[in-house]
């Protein structure tokens, strides 16, 4: 019931939690990631059917260097255009940043359905493939998935990290504790944005196709729906929220016509049984704990 | 120890720790605070007594940053501060407590320290990542202190505790402990005995005492409760109605005739 193209959509689901994840650990509800997303993929669509040196072969092939190459420019320039819209959009707080990020997630769209060189509506088709098969995304789908897990979870032990946790607990406490408040949100929303853009970059190759469609309010709301239901204290919950409500749709089919009502229903109800979202720092705790009794209880069974 | 009061008009050789010049804050037609002036010297523990809605907070508030004066000036070691956000005076050796505690909740105990001990010069984003050597260093040191903080305010065993969750009286201490991370060189204390019984009161009045020495600090103190304060203090300065009405020794200020008529109330035939 699961192939290959539906494995590598729940890891670019798990990918854009995590990048909605990242601003909220610093206590900022940032909803700019698909523009971000959009912004990458659009550079790596234009990038590979209209610049030769990446080497796009006339059978839509592309060598992995360039795909990587891609991967990198999509989120240096997500980051970049973050670093910019940050320093505005970062002064608001809480809903007043949502609505300003949506704002950004419109203005990127609209750009990008009329800018006379990312081919409107029908956006851009035909982006080559640097692997034969679908099941070649999963690899650096994976990868990129276990760096921005590797991220987060050194910055549980960075000072960077923790200044995120102090501004999200008490974001006036920490500037009289001597942080730089704007400055570690800036960050991670930077951070957020380069996730999002290499993700871009990558899924616009995966769906061999794209458009301004790609980033749009209603992705905004699904990977905020990933958040809320894998819970937003640590960066696993985003990660199994993003792969359970992208697998949803797909493995509901089945059902029909009201496969659409059952997923509403499941984010209805998610934030309903587990208000903290399934993972949570106790959950973790507890499974911690199993891991090391099983280690301890090896030797001797 | 000896606090060197300086004339008018001769040139003082060290400048104060802080002082404050004319500060005033309105709040809409209310005004908080009216050119209040007054100078801090390093070492002294220096009190803020006042009935309540004097103007004690609003002036830490404006003192620490958080609100900007509507006039006036903050000085540290004699340059301007006026403008400067908290994270700046506090990186200058400006640290504070508050009145309502704001402890990082969500956070251990452990990591509401560790958040206040900073990133040290040369350690790099890249560096903590991968974890560099001398990224470790920086947390081993972060660790080592955090530790002794803890012991020295007696909440060593209840480092991996959710802050939350600690008693009223740890989190006082642990509110102290975490400026005290900022390594400052001048520690503001919004009523720190606050809901605590005599003998508590008396077990902190020790404590500040302690930690002005072991850390070579200098000591603003708003407290409601007056003979602690006139115990604890070197100097205080007395707040009325937004105006500073009394500065002085304890002594001084225990005889001052507008104290007594701010505190016992005035129009005595």
């Amino acid at each position: 019931m699961i192939d290959n193209g539906l494995l590598v959509q729940m890891l670019i689901g798990a990918l854009l939690g995590v990048s909605v994840y990242l601003p909220l650990a610093a206590g900022q509800l940032s909803l700019a990631t698909p523009a971000f997303y959009a912004v990458g993929g659009t550079l790596a669509a234009l990038l590979s059917t209209s610049w030769p040196a990446l080497g796009a072969g006339a059978k839509g092939s592309l060598p992995l260097a360039s795909f990587l190459l891609e991967l990198l420019l999509g989120g240096l320039l997500a980051g970049g255009l973050a670093l910019l819209v940050g320093r505005l959009v970062l002064r608001l707080q809480g809903i007043y940043l949502a609505i300003a990020t949506i704002a950004l997630v419109e203005i990127v769209r609209v750009a990008i359905l009329n800018l006379p060189f990312t081919g409107g509506a029908i956006g851009i088709f035909g982006i080559p493939q640097p692997f034969p098969t679908t099941a070649g995304y999963l690899l650096p789908a994976l990868g990129l998935l276990a760096l921005a897990g590797w991220v987060c979870q050194r910055l549980e032990v960075m000072p960077l990290g923790r200044a995120m946790a102090a501004v999200r607990n008490d974001e006036l406490a920490a500037g009289c504790m001597g942080i730089d408040t704007t400055r570690v949100k800036l960050t991670a929303f930077v951070l957020s944005a380069v996730l999002a853009g290499s993700t871009g970059a990558l899924a616009a190759h995966f769906l061999n196709t794209w458009n301004a469609r790609q980033g749009s309010f209603e992705t905004s709301v699904t990977m905020l729906a990933f958040v809320i239901l894998g819970g937003s204290r640590s960066w696993l919950g985003p990660v199994v929220g993003g792969l359970l409500l992208t697998a949803l749709p797909e493995l509901l089919r089945p059902v029909g016509d009201g496969r659409l009502v059952l997923f509403g229903l499941v984010i209805l109800l998610g934030p309903v049984l587990f208000p903290q979202g399934l993972i949570t720092p106790a959950l973790l705790e507890r499974l911690g704990r199993v891991g090391e009794r099983a280690e301890q209880g090896e030797p001797q069974g | 120890m000896t606090i060197h009061t300086v004339p008018p008009g001769t040139a003082p050789a060290p400048p104060p720790l802080l002082e404050v010049q004319a500060l005033t804050c309105r709040f809409g037609g209310l005004v908080a605070l009216d050119r209040v002036s007054f100078a801090v010297q390093p070492g002294e523990i220096f009190g803020l007594i006042g009935p309540n809605g004097a103007g004690k907070t609003t002036l830490f508030n404006l003192i620490s940053g958080l609100t900007p004066p509507s006039s006036g000036a903050v000085l540290w070691r004699g340059a301007p501060i006026t403008g400067l956000p908290p994270f700046r005076r506090n990186r200058l050796g400006l640290a504070r407590t508050f009145q309502n505690l704001r402890l990082f909740d969500g956070l251990s105990v452990l990591d509401n320290l560790l958040v206040a001990l900073q990133r040290q010069p040369g350690e790099s984003l890249l560096g903590g990542l991968l974890a560099s050597a001398s990224h470790r260093r920086a947390e081993r040191q972060r660790l080592e202190r955090a530790g002794q903080l803890l012991e020295e305010l007696g909440l060593g065993g209840l480092a991996g505790r959710p802050a939350g969750t600690l008693a009223y009286g740890d989190r006082r201490r642990l509110e102290i402990a975490r400026a005290l991370a900022t390594r400052p060189s001048l520690l503001l204390l919004d009523e720190p005995a606050a809901g605590m019984n005599p003998s508590e009161k008396d077990d902190l009045c020790g404590l500040i005492s302690q930690l002005r020495r072991r850390h070579g600090l200098t000591v603003m103190v708003i407290e409601h409760h007056v003979p602690l304060l006139m115990r604890l203090c070197d100097r205080m300065a007395v707040l009325d109605f937004g105006v500073r009405i009394a500065l002085g020794t304890p002594e001084q200020v225990r005889h001052d005739p507008r104290v007594i008529e701010a505190y016992l109330g005035g129009a005595q035939p």
